[in-house]
Order: C-alpha cells, then sequence, then structure tokens
C-alpha cells in the first residue's frame, strides 16, 4: 500500500511487498517497465517473476499448511476448478499468499479489491480493462476500455473478454515452445480474485450483488475459469444473500505467538537483540490483540526506547544487559499497553527534543502538567462554551436546570435531595442504568443556547472563577447576544460529530440534539477555559 | 514418469468432470420416470406439435435443476437441429423489464443472424419479440426461453411474465417457457394475470436415493478404459476405487456427509476437495482423500473465529454472556465495560486495559461478527450506547472458551 512507483505495481503490491526486501522491488520494478516499452501483451496478467516453492514458503511463516492446500485445489495445469472462499482474520497473510502464490504458479489472474473498486461500474470496468489489456493513460483521456455499470451488460463483455483471452493464451502456449522472446505464461486457465469482499455487504445495493458475483461462476459457464473471493469475514456472514452452492471454503487462522515471532523477526539488522526484546513485550501485546498491523507500528516505537541505552546497536546482548534494558523498558510497556490503538499525531523525533528538557529540570513539571491540559485540536472560544454547555444538557436533567443557573432555586433543591429514602436510591440506579443503556440525554436547540447564555454571561462577568455562583448570575446577559455565528457554531460542532442531530420530539416536533463527548474531555476542555465545570455537573 | 503422468491426466479429468453439472448429472437421467424424461417430453412435443408450453422446474440448490434442462436442450439440439432458439435469461442479471426484453432481443438478433440496436427502446424490443415469436411460429421453430431464479421476475410489475405468457396463448406462436427457481411457492408469486395464463406445470426436484447416489459417485470417480489413459493404469485406478467404495468408513463419510448437505452439487464440491488431494505419486484415490476433505469442507466458522480471538477480546465476550445471563435484554458497550470492570474489580485480573483498548477490541469482535448490534440504523450514534448481542450461542462461547489454547481458568470459571 505504500508503494506508489506506477499505478500497475501499487495494484499488485500487499502489505508484505513492503516489508520483503528492497532488492526483489527492484526487479519487480525492471520488469514491469520492461513489459511496458513493449506492446501489451497477455503476459502482463501474471505476477512479476516466477519464484520458487521454497521461497514461497518461506516468506510466509506458519502458513505452510494453507499455501499447500491451495496450491492442491488449483490443482495442476490447465485443470478447472470450483470457486473457493478464502477467509480469516485482517492481517493474516490472504491477499499476500495469493498474489505471492500466482507468482509461483506464474498463472494468469485478474485481481480486483472492492476498497479500490467502490463502485459496480469501477469494478466491472477495472476488471474489463485488465483483461483487454487497456491501460489508462493519457493517450486515451484516462477512460476504460469499456463503458459498463450493469451485471447483464458485464456478464457479455466479461464473456467476450475472457473468450479472447483464453483463446491468445491458448495460442501462445503452443508457440512458446518454437520463441522464446516472451515470457511464458504457465497455462490458459485465467483467474478472477475478487478481494476484500466483506466491504460489499456495507453496500447499499449488497443484496444484488453478492449473490451475482457468487453466481458468477455458473453464470459464465467457461470453465477455464476459475473464481477466487478474499474476504475477511467468515462465510456464514454471507449465506443469507449466498443463493448458491457454497464455494470451498479456505481458512487462514490468526498466527500463533511463534509465527509471530518469527515474521517480525524478519528483516530485523540484529536478530539477538531483538528477539531478546520479543521476549520481554510479545507476550502482554498477545493478550490485547494477535494482529500484526497493530502489533507493527507499537513495537517499532517500543523498540527505539529498547535500544536507547545502547551505545552499539549491532551489540549481541547477554543476560545483565537484557535485565537493564528489561528494567529500563518495563514502565513504557505498561504505558504502551493502554495505548496500544492510539494514533500518534506528531512524530516522534519531534516530540523526544519536547520530553527531555522536562526530564532534566523537576521544576518544569507545572510547565509539563499544563501542557498535558491542552486540546491537541484547535477550537474557538464560544465553540467550547457551546460545547460544555451541551454537555451539561446532555448530562443534566432538565428539571435541575433552574436551580443550577438560578440563585434562588440552588438551595431548595439541594434540601429535597438531602432527604434520600432507599426508594430514591433505586430510582437513582434505575436512572443510571438508563445513562449507560442509552447514552446521554437529548435536548433541544433552545434549552442548549439557555444554557450557553447563562455560561458566557458568567465568564464575561466575572473573570475571576473563585466567585460564588450569587454574584454573577445575571450581569452580563444584555451585552452578550445570540448572534447567527454561534449557530454556524453549533452546525460546525454537528458535523465533527461531537453534537449528534436525534430524532425530533414526536410532541414538539423540533430536532433534538445529543452532546457525544465523554467527561474527560468536556473537564479537558473547561480547563482551557478555566471553567469551573465539575459544580455543575450533577452527580447521582 | 509415465505413472506420474497418467496419475496426472486422470486427476486432470476428474476435475473436469466435477466442475461439469451436467456429466455429474447424466446417470440420474436414463429412467423413464426421471425428470429429464419428463422435461423432454413436454419440450419435444411442443417442437413437433407446434403447441406452446410452460413449466417450472423446482427444487432445492444444487439439485441439478439447471444442469438437467441443459442436458434436454442439448439433445434436443441434436434431434431436431435448426429448429429451438434458446434465449437464457438470469433472474440476477434481468431482473428488470427493460434489461429482460433487450436480452432477449439481443440474443434473438444473434441466433438468426439480425442487426441488434443497443439504443432500441423498450417498445422497440417487445414489438420486435413478438414479431419474432410470428416469424418463427410460422416457421416452425421453437423457441425456449429459460428463466433462470424465476422467483426473482415477479419482483417487480411483471411485465415480461406477462408479455411471454401471454403471446404464447395465440395459436401462431410456438414456445416453451420454463422457470427454474429454489423456492417452491415459485408459482403463487405471479400476479393474476400471469398466474392465469400460466399451464401450472411444475416438476419438482428431489435429492436421489441411496443407490443413485451411490451409482453416481462411482460414474464421476471410475476412469474411462477406452480413452487415451494407460489400459493398466484406469484398470488399478478403478479397483482401487471399488474396493474404497465398498468400505463401510466411506459409506459413514459419504453419509455424514450428506446428512448436513443434501444436494449433488455439494456432494460434488466435497468429492473435488477429496480428489484434489490426490497423490500424484501414489497414483490412486485413497480413503485418507475422503477423510481429510470431510473437515476441511464441514467448517465451524464461528468457533474459527473464537480461537482467533485475543485473551482480552474473550473477556468481553464473557462479559456478555454474563449480561445476558442476568437477562438483561439490551446492554451496550458501556454496560459490558462495567461489567468488565466489576469482574476486575472482584478477581484482581492481570488483563486489566483502558478503554480505549477494549473498545478496539470490541470493535474487532464486531468486525468477526461474534457480536452485533440490534439496532439497524442509528449511525449517528457512538459505538458506545447502541444496543449489542451476542451473535453466538452460550453453548458455543464455553465450547470455544474450552478449546481455546491457553484460556485463563478464571474465563472459563465466569462463563459456566
Amino acid at each position: 500500500m505504500a508503494k506508489e512507483e506506477s499505478p500497475r505495481v501499487s495494484r499488485r503490491s500487499t502489505r508484505s511487498a513492503t516489508s520483503t526486501p528492497t532488492s526483489n522491488k527492484i526487479t519487480e520494478g525492471g520488469t514491469e517497465e520492461a513489459v511496458d516499452l513493449c506492446s501489451p501483451s497477455v503476459s502482463d496478467l501474471v505476477y512479476g517473476d516466477p519464484i520458487s516453492l521454497d521461497v514461497l514458503l518461506s516468506t510466509f511463516p506458519g502458513r505452510k499448511n494453507q499455501i499447500l492446500d491451495l496450491i492442491q485445489l488449483l490443482g495442476p495445469l490447465n485443470s478447472p476448478t470450483l470457486p473457493f472462499f478464502v477467509y480469516g482474520g485482517p492481517s493474516t497473510g490472504k491477499t499476500s499468499v495469493i498474489l505471492q502464490l500466482f507468482r509461483h504458479l506464474n498463472r494468469p489472474f485478474v485481481y480486483s479489491s472492492f476498497r479500490t473498486c467502490y463502485s459496480l461500474r469501477i469494478l466491472f470496468e477495472s476488471i474489463l480493462n485488465q483483461l483487454i489489456l487497456h491501460h489508462r493513460n493519457a493517450a486515451n483521456g484516462y477512460s476504460s476500455a469499456k463503458r459498463c455499470d450493469k451485471p447483464s451488460d458485464f456478464v457479455i463483455l466479461l464473456r467476450e473478454a475472457l473468450t479472447g483471452v483464453i483463446k491468445s493464451l491458448k495460442e501462445s502456449v503452443g508457440k512458446s515452445k518454437f520463441s522464446k522472446s516472451e515470457r511464458p505464461i504457465n497455462g490458459y486457465m485465467t483467474y478472477l480474485i475478487f478481494d476484500n469482499l466483506e466491504v460489499v455487504r456495507e453496500w447499499g445495493k449488497a443484496s444484488s450483488l453478492l449473490p451475482f458475483l457468487f453466481n458468477l461462476y455458473d453464470i459464465l459457464k467457461i470453465p477455464e475459469v476459475g473464481v477466487i473471493f478474499i474476504s475477511s469475514t467468515s462465510p456464514d456472514m454471507f449465506y443469507s444473500n449466498m443463493s448458491c452452492v457454497e464455494p470451498i471454503p479456505i481458512y487462514f487462522p490468526s498466527y500463533a505467538e511463534n509465527d509471530l515471532r518469527q515474521i517480525l523477526l524478519r528483516n530485523q539488522a540484529n536478530q539477538k537483540l531483538y528477539s531478546s526484546f520479543l521476549d520481554v513485550v510479545l507476550r502482554p501485546f498477545c493478550r490485547i490483540t494477535r494482529r500484526l498491523d497493530e502489533l507493527c507500528p507499537i513495537f517499532a516505537t517500543l523498540y527505539m526506547q529498547y535500544c536507547k541505552p545502547l551505545s552499539d546497536p549491532g551489540a549481541v546482548p547477554n543476560e545483565d544487559m537484557k535485565r537493564r534494558l528489561y528494567s529500563n523498558l518495563q514502565p513504557e510497556i505498561s504505558s504502551a499497553l493502554n495505548e496500544i490503538f492510539r494514533v500518534q499525531s506528531r512524530s516522534s523525533p519531534e516530540a523526544e527534543t519536547s520530553r527531555k528538557p522536562e526530564q532534566i529540570g523537576g521544576k518544569r513539571k507545572l510547565a509539563s502538567s499544563e501542557k498535558l491540559n491542552e486540546l491537541d485540536f484547535h477550537m474557538c472560544t464560544s465553540a467550547k462554551y457551546l460545547l460544555i454547555s451541551s454537555f451539561l444538557a446532555s448530562r443534566n436533567p432538565a428539571t435541575l436546570d433552574a436551580s443550577l443557573f438560578d440563585s434562588t432555586g440552588g438551595s431548595d433543591s439541594r434540601k429535597r435531595r438531602r432527604k434520600s429514602s432507599d426508594k430514591v436510591k433505586a430510582q437513582q440506579e434505575t436512572a443510571e442504568e438508563e445513562l449507560l443503556t442509552k447514552g446521554p440525554g437529548s435536548f433541544p436547540l433552545e434549552r442548549l443556547l439557555a444554557i450557553y447564555q447563562c455560561l458566557t454571561s458568567v465568564a464575561e462577568g466575572s473573570p475571576d472563577e473563585e466567585a460564588g455562583p450569587d454574584d454573577w448570575i445575571g450581569i452580563g446577559g444584555e451585552n452578550n447576544m445570540l448572534s447567527s455565528d454561534v449557530l454556524l457554531q453549533i452546525s460546525s460542532l454537528c458535523n465533527a460529530n461531537i453534537l449528534v442531530k436525534g430524532g425530533s420530539c414526536p410532541l414538539e416536533g423540533s430536532t433534538r440534539y445529543r452532546c457525544m463527548v465523554s467527561e474527560d474531555l468536556a473537564l479537558k476542555v473547561a480547563r482551557t477555559l478555566r471553567f469551573p465545570l465539575a459544580k455543575y455537573i450533577y452527580r447521582r | 514418469m509415465g505413472a506420474e503422468d497418467a496419475a496426472e491426466k486422470a486427476l486432470n479429468l476428474l476435475r473436469s468432470r466435477l466442475c461439469n453439472p451436467t456429466f455429474i448429472f447424466r446417470p440420474l437421467c436414463d429412467s423413464p420416470d426421471s425428470n429429464y424424461s419428463k422435461l423432454k417430453f413436454i419440450v419435444s412435443s411442443s417442437i413437433t406439435e407446434a403447441c406452446n408450453n410452460s413449466v417450472l422446474l423446482l427444487g432445492p440448490r444444487g439439485s441439478g435443476k439447471t444442469a438437467v434442462l441443459e442436458l434436454v436442450i442439448g439433445d434436443l439440439l441434436l434431434e431436431h437441429p435448426d429448429m429451438i432458439t434458446v434465449i437464457r435469461l438470469n433472474g440476477l442479471l434481468h431482473s428488470d423489464d427493460n434489461s429482460a426484453f433487450k436480452e432477449i432481443a439481443r440474443q434473438l438478433c444473434v441466433e438468426h443472424q439480425l442487426l441488434f440496436s443497443k439504443m432500441a427502446s423498450f417498445d422497440d424490443n417487445s414489438q420486435f419479440l413478438l414479431a419474432m415469436l410470428r416469424e418463427c411460429g410460422l416457421a416452425h421453430k421453437t423457441i425456449t426461453f429459460v428463466l433462470d431464479e424465476f422467483d426473482l421476475f415477479t419482483q417487480g410489475r411483471q411485465r415480461l411474465l406477462y408479455a411471454l405468457l401471454d403471446a404464447m396463448q395465440s395459436i401462431s406462436s410456438q414456445a416453451v417457457v420454463i422457470g427454474v427457481s429454489c423456492r417452491l411457492d415459485a408459482d403463487q408469486l405471479l400476479e393474476k394475470r400471469v398466474k392465469s395464463r400460466f399451464s401450472h406445470r411444475k416438476l419438482l426436484f428431489l435429492p436421489p436415493s441411496k443407490e443413485d447416489l451411490q451409482r453416481l459417485v462411482e460414474h464421476v470417480l471410475s476412469l474411462p478404459m477406452d480413452s487415451s489413459l494407460p489400459h493398466h493404469y484406469a484398470a488399478e485406478f478403478n479397483a482401487k476405487l471399488q474396493s474404497i467404495l465398498v468400505d463401510n468408513r466411506f459409506q459413514e463419510i459419504i453419509d455424514s456427509y450428506w446428512d448436513s448437505y443434501p444436494a449433488i452439487r455439494h456432494l460434488a464440491k466435497f468429492l473435488f476437495r477429496a480428489v484434489s488431494s490426490l497423490n500424484l505419486d501414489l497414483g490412486h484415490l485413497s480413503l485418507d482423500n475422503f477423510k481429510t476433505a470431510l473437515p476441511s469442507i464441514k467448517r465451524q466458522p464461528k468457533m474459527e473465529s473464537l480461537r482467533d480471538c485475543s485473551i482480552l477480546e474473550l473477556y468481553l465476550l464473557v462479559c456478555m454472556k454474563r449480561l445476558e445471563v442476568k437477562e438483561q435484554n439490551s446492554y451496550s458497550f458501556s454496560a459490558v465495560i462495567k461489567e468488565y470492570k466489576t469482574i476486575h474489580d472482584s478477581f484482581q485480573t492481570s488483563d486489566y486495559f483502558g478503554q480505549n483498548v477494549c473498545r478496539r477490541a470490541f470493535e474487532h469482535l464486531l468486525q468477526c461478527g461474534l457480536i452485533g448490534f440490534t439496532d439497524g440504523r442509528a449511525h449517528n450514534q457512538g459505538i458506545e450506547f447502541r444496543p449489542v448481542k451476542l451473535l453466538i450461542s452460550p453453548s458455543e462461547l464455553t465450547q470455544g472458551l474450552k478449546s481455546y489454547n491457553s484460556c485463563p481458568a478464571l474465563l472459563l470459571k465466569l462463563c459456566a
């Protein structure tokens, strides 16, 4: 996914391709260019230079059974095959294994992924383009070879294109014995590979597309075509709209700890050091997730931490050193465990330099805690107030607004609350349950604006936040006009998914909003404003 | 070298047989009261007696409706060349009337070497169809319309079905409409005006008897003696096959598979899997091929995804199971987290992680389909508050936990 040299190379690259040795990549690029120079031919349908089975097996540790299984099912040269369904969790190597396997077998195939082909038309046209050997470029205005957006048209065109390709493949099989100018292709079986099938379930048209795809093999009735589906969800998620005899399932289990170790150890410069690092970190992290795509980035940063005390990165660790490094890393692990999925917004070297002086000077502690208070994103003051007031409107019951924001009502309600019997407690518990199940409460726009006005008048009236509530209610209200800017802010908060428009109230008919912000974030925002939010939150 | 070559040839032959439904269903066609004979009688009567006919082929998926139809059409094309035109439509592709008429016109044009216009309107195409029906009727040529996935044609206003069946009321036309559907109540889906024009002939496809099944397996797997394969190799292969077929253990395997998938195409899939694991050095099928094919075809996806879960994800599943046992009819992620916290508080587990981490684990579970939201829509609400439910039964969960490699003992206790 990271490669962007030429469109065709990136199409056939997978996540594992970026981790394979670089020399490999260069040769790949070289052949692709060489092919580009000559006129398009059927040999474009195979993937790179063929590799041997041993190389294939060693590139994918822990995938031996699946690879051998697939080879058996694909069968010897030119033997027809039923469709199969390859499935397994994300980052278990489904796509890379299949693509590299075809490279090993050197058979022609057409690959299309529903991630990139996000609509019917793009999918159909990309398949046809590959089959007709049509490359979109500036000369043809980046247009496709055929225009087609209906399954019925697609089947006609696909049948035409496939028979053409198979015919030319059959001819080239006969020819290649005599001429060696072109790279030979093994056999005339052509395979259609559909990747990321699970994405289609989210499509609106899924109900009609999925049965069509699963039936494609039966509809085409061309024995020289194989169909392969790749999905990260198991076949039982598709049963409801499969509407055909299910394809043969092939399962890729998630990697066991040993396999993970082997995979992570690949391409590491200092094997011994990395293996001692894995001894420390792999087990605790495996309890959270065994997905490589999540483990890799976190291990990369942790490994940098791990190596930091070392002067020589190529050193072979002994027992003593391991222990020292471990004790060094220990505190990092526990914090990293809880941050495993957090996306880091800043690049790490910058963060490093800014953290260093803090560690040296103990006096800077205040500054660092202030830094914690800072928000990661920018928001204008009125938006912050709006956020806080919507948070309050969502959390507090509407009946309490008067007592919170009005000096006369406050003491009254507190008296009432003191007389709490068991019955009231039970009521509170059910209310709490409700909060858990139903989420934050909804409120009409008027209430939000009223609270907002109260809050802003408070803030403008008294810069000293320690002042009691009675002093500042109703002081600065008049010069704080509700401008259209505030309403604009509300709509932008809605767009940021901080406020959510709920269904309208059946009695009042106006739209109701709810605030999706967690308490931590609300408190954080309040702290940047120096606003005493905690006082206003109603605790049951 | 020669033996291996022969083995590969044999493997290719078997695989192409299993991928070819018409070959598989051939042995079921010879008896006089088979669906094949009935269907052939219907179609051939309309060819020879110049009458119109309509029939529905009904049966579960993979029971060979289309294959038998193809056999009949193939044989009739041989018997009466130039007398039949076959128009094939598929409900998955042509369920809207516009594209259906267009496709009919296209296929008719291809068949009769006429020029097909892509721009022709719906009206033009239907006029063309009627004209063609009349012309073909005058020339005593039969047009056979095959409507695959017949039930999907009944979704809209059924203009296509009406037009076809209505045209068949006149004497001048000579056509057969054959609907193929896996919905046994397909004829009940028809509108009144269509239903009254339909002949109500139905052919039901039932699973074959045990003897037929046995015959079929033998027919598919045994090698022909009079082919390019070496004679002694084919004889040896067939002898080995015979010894497997009469083996009781083989019968058990086939029976256990047939019990869960009683359709011939499913059986073909199973045989394909077994045949593809044929050892080329050995050169013939062995019982092991069938034994290993059985578990790889009969998958248990839920169990597999349970095995793929991490410990934290298992914790969340167990929490949800406990909530369900408590008869909370609706709960959300935040309730699950609360339960997770109480478990941690009472047992002091080592696996206690922050809400962010739990949330991601929760998303993994959603992705692999072990849990699901109970409300269909409500996309604007955050994940935390949407009601969820387990998509596996408690017994499955306990079984999965027991088979999990290094499942903490605490989880098993909590789940019990």
